[in-house]
């Protein structure tokens, strides 16, 4: 250290003040006549002292102006809860009084005061028991803080959560608005089918990325389909959209349910190149109604295959190998099936939200056998037997299905099936 | 998901081998795919991805394995998969893709069983 020769000398030994301390004597003065009892009157803190019942002894001009009261209206004739609001009054009875009793003192505590005007003024308050020489309690000293800025500030968090509760409320509204234009709001009804389907989201904050739809093509024949995109949210629901009118426009183009995958495949191709690859599994189906049931061809890209459940209680999958999932390979191939369906048959189209959820929470999933399984065992099945049979063995999982999960089933009433 | 992922290649005389080890999903994917952007590929390579390591993948991970196809196609390389976990083996055949990747027990097989690429400019 750099030994300086002024009067750095002087500290230490007998603490004496040096000659630059003068200055700082002159201002300790001018300190000094902010006296205790000004310091009391004007601290920017409220204070006041009270008899052990409440009753007002002494209180400072600083929370005088606060509250707007003179002076002699309080000292002597009120009590300090009576200063408070309604609650504040009930919790210093209830819970104040007793705690100053038992321990000597109170802290911490967030109350309002009713001001003369009838306003409300957010305070922190604390409170001390002052005992006598004997022990005895004399009287309770309180201190006050003005709380309006904390207020403020959580006034500011609670307005800040509404508004966030308010935005996740919007998009909820906005995820399923969007997630209704992208499914069907009613089935058509095929003449002399019975149809059903059924769609639940995994989550309500995003659109979901399966869909489906049923419509007619020109003469008898109807087309459907059951798919799902890659990937959730804004982004999917704009494939998905995009799929669904491709599939009904290329089925226009050309029936052909080879076709009209050749023809989604080479659109989503074309249309997501490079780093943003978007693609789809779908099964698509064309059908014919007839004097015997109905002809149905099925072509599949990636999907989980078809299952038919037929009047006797057998059930199979309808398996399309080599079909690829739709959209990223620019050389995709798929493989189609044909099918009759019997009076009592109905096939079923699904997503793998059904066969990939877990319904033992573990991490065991369900699959595509167990769902044959279960519909051999439910057979046999109306399209809305099919259905609500399906919807009760999701509900069973209940959080065990992580994704969206999409079900159409078709059936042709059986002799035993009550006719319209 | 959070396990580390980690995308690493290495140089064999036959073509670069991929080695794809932890989860790949959409966070990851795009690390996955700038290792395939920067991968060596010469005409009648044999791109291996390595996939013994890999222990989840969803549908971005498919998007990386078709994106290295395609890269290795555009090249007029080859592609094989190596190692390829159980779990994916099933979705790739539920995705009709068992057909379209070669798929070997090791890289080392892969590397054995060396196949020519199609053409050198067969690919679109």
């Amino acid at each position: 250290m750099c030994r300086t020769d002024d009067g750095e000398s002087s500290n230490g030994d007998d603490g004496a003040p040096g000659g630059d301390d003068d200055a700082v004597g002159a201002r300790f003065s001018a300190l000094l006549e902010d006296s205790a009892e000004d310091l009391y009157e004007h601290a920017p803190c409220g204070y006041l002292s009270t008899l052990m019942d409440g009753t007002i002894a002494r209180i400072n001009t600083t929370l005088l102006t606060w509250l707007g009261h003179r002076r002699d209206e309080l000292v002597g004739h009120r009590r300090f809860p009576e200063l408070l609001t309604v609650g504040g009054r009930m919790y210093y009875e209830t819970h104040i009084a007793p705690t100053l009793a038992m321990h000597g003192e109170a802290g911490g505590l967030a109350l309002e005061l009713r001001t003369a005007d009838g306003d409300r003024l957010p305070v922190l308050v604390t409170s001390t028991v002052k005992k006598g020489a004997d022990q005895a309690a004399q009287l309770i000293r309180i201190t006050i803080f003005d709380a309006r800025d904390r207020r403020a500030y959580e006034q500011e968090l609670l307005r800040a959560r509404q508004q966030a509760d308010s935005e996740r409320d919007r998009a909820q509204k906005l995820a399923s608005t969007l997630q209704q234009t992208l499914l069907p709001p009613v089935l058509m009804s095929v003449p002399g089918m019975e149809v059903a389907a059924y769609y639940h989201p995994a989550s309500v904050d995003e659109v979901g990325g399966d869909f489906y739809d049923l419509f007619p093509l020109t003469g008898e024949a109807w087309g459907f389909f059951l798919g799902d995109v890659s990937g959730k949210g804004a982004a999917a629901a704009v494939v998905t959209s995009l799929v669904r009118y491709t599939l009904r426009a290329a089925a226009v183009f050309d029936p052909d349910p080879v076709g009209v995958l050749d023809n989604l495949n080479a659109v989503l191709h074309q249309q997501y190149r490079g780093s943003d690859r978007r693609f789809c599994t779908v099964i698509y189906g064309s059908l014919v109604p007839d004097a015997t049931g109905c002809d149905v061809t099925l072509a599949s890209g990636g999907h989980p295959p078809a299952i038919v459940v037929r009047a006797d209680g057998t059930a199979e999958f309808l398996l399309t190998p080599g079909g690829m999932l739709v959209g990223p390979l620019h050389d995709a191939t798929f493989t189609k099936v044909d099918l009759h369906l019997a009076p009592g048959d109905t096939l079923l189209l699904y997503s793998d939200g059904l066969t990939e959820a877990r319904p033992t929470h573990d991490r065991t999933r369900y699959s595509e056998e167990q769902l044959l399984t279960f519909l051999e065992a439910s057979a046999p099945l109306t399209a809305s037997g099919t259905i609500s049979a399906l919807t009760g063995l999701l509900a069973g999982f209940s959080d065990g299905v992580e994704d969206d999960t999409a079900l159409l089933a078709l059936s042709v009433p059986g002799p035993a099936d009550s006719r319209p | 998901m959070s396990t580390d992922f980690a995308a690493t290649a290495h140089a064999t005389p036959s073509g670069p081998v991929l080695v794809l080890t932890g989860a790949i999903d959409a966070f990851t994917a795009p690390t996955a795919h700038d290792a395939i952007e920067h991968l060596t590929l010469r005409a009648g390579d044999q791109l291996v991805v390595d996939l013994s390591g890999l222990l989840f993948c969803d549908s971005s991970g498919i998007a990386t394995l078709i994106a290295a196809r395609e890269r290795a196609l555009t090249m007029g390389a080859a592609i094989a998969l190596a190692g390829v976990p159980r779990h994916l083996t099933r979705i790739l055949g539920l995705l009709g893709l068992g057909g379209v990747f070669p798929t070997y027990l090791t890289a080392d097989q892969a590397l054995q069983a060396r196949i020519v690429a199609p053409t050198v400019d067969g690919a679109v």
